[in-house]
């Protein structure tokens, strides 16, 4: 696998965040914060009765973007911060880009600007990854 | 809430059951990873779960006004060894930092660094989640 500095994460997209599945993520992570499962709760905060996706799910389309590019056991580090919310119905679209590419042990490294950007532009994630290459990287 | 600073959680175990990996990869729509390999996402419930406390004692221990008055600021996730199924993994860890910020209409945001670590049963540390919440304590 050829990467250098600059080349593009290849994106990765989910076409339409579901709240069928932040319930799921709610029972499983025993949260109990309303936001995710509750459109009434969230039409009195202003929210329009939509609900509002786990922020560790939106971190979760960033990796999924970076298991697809350097293999399922690839992922060594993520530093990430969330500026804005994904809502249920929203399209979300993750990207990244190649900051550097280093050796630690034996492996090669790279680390990469990464994001989610919602379909309005907003980016709803945004930091640092670094990922293991493949051998030949 | 300075009091908190150096607070260690109970500290325990967690295993990954193949269903909760399942479900939780799905609800990424991501396809289950091969060889038993757990998706990295549950680098946010299983150091808290497994060190024996839950979101909801995180937000009871920092005197959270509600469940929606918790905001989240970074994730700060290492892996050392891919997490898998089934396997029994250790957990350790507490509350590393706080910082209060006053803001001028009266609201106080108080932040709280946590610190977990995820070991194998042979002792190594194969992950540690470091997390920064905010709590808002809005003006009456």
């Amino acid at each position: 696998m050829k990467v250098k500095v600059g080349d593009r994460v290849p994106e990765w997209t989910l076409e339409r965040v579901t709240p069928e599945r932040m319930r799921t993520v709610a029972a499983i992570f025993r949260d109990p914060n309303p936001v995710h499962w509750d459109r009434e709760f969230s039409e009195r905060v202003g929210l329009a009765g939509r609900v509002v996706n786990q922020s560790p799910v939106n971190l979760g389309y960033v990796v999924n973007m970076l298991l697809a590019w350097t293999g399922p056991a690839s992922l060594r580090r993520l530093r990430v911060e969330f500026p804005a919310p994904v809502l249920d119905g929203d399209r979300v679209m993750a990207g990244g880009v190649v900051k550097a590419i280093h050796s630690e042990g034996g492996r090669r490294l790279a680390e990469c600007e990464v994001w989610l950007d919602r379909q309005d532009g907003q980016r709803a994630v945004q930091g640092i990854a670094v990922v293991e290459l493949p051998t030949g990287g | 809430m300075r009091a908190l600073i150096g607070h260690a959680f109970p500290g325990g175990h967690y295993r990954i059951e193949p269903w909760e990996n399942f479900l939780l990869t799905e609800a990424t729509g991501a396809e289950r990873l091969p060889d038993g390999l757990a998706h990295p996402i549950h680098l946010f419930h299983v150091p808290i779960a497994g060190v024996g406390i839950g979101i909801s004692e995180l937000f009871e221990l920092a005197e959270a006004p509600s469940d929606a008055s918790v905001t989240i600021d970074y994730y700060d996730w290492e892996f050392f060894e891919p997490l898998r199924e089934s396997l029994r993994y250790t957990m350790r860890g507490g509350v590393r930092e706080h910082e209060r910020t006053p803001h001028e209409d009266g609201t106080i945001v108080d932040s709280l660094t946590y610190c977990i670590e995820v070991l194998a049963e042979a002792g190594q540390v194969v992950a540690r989640a470091t997390f920064r919440w905010h709590f808002w304590r809005f003006a009456e």
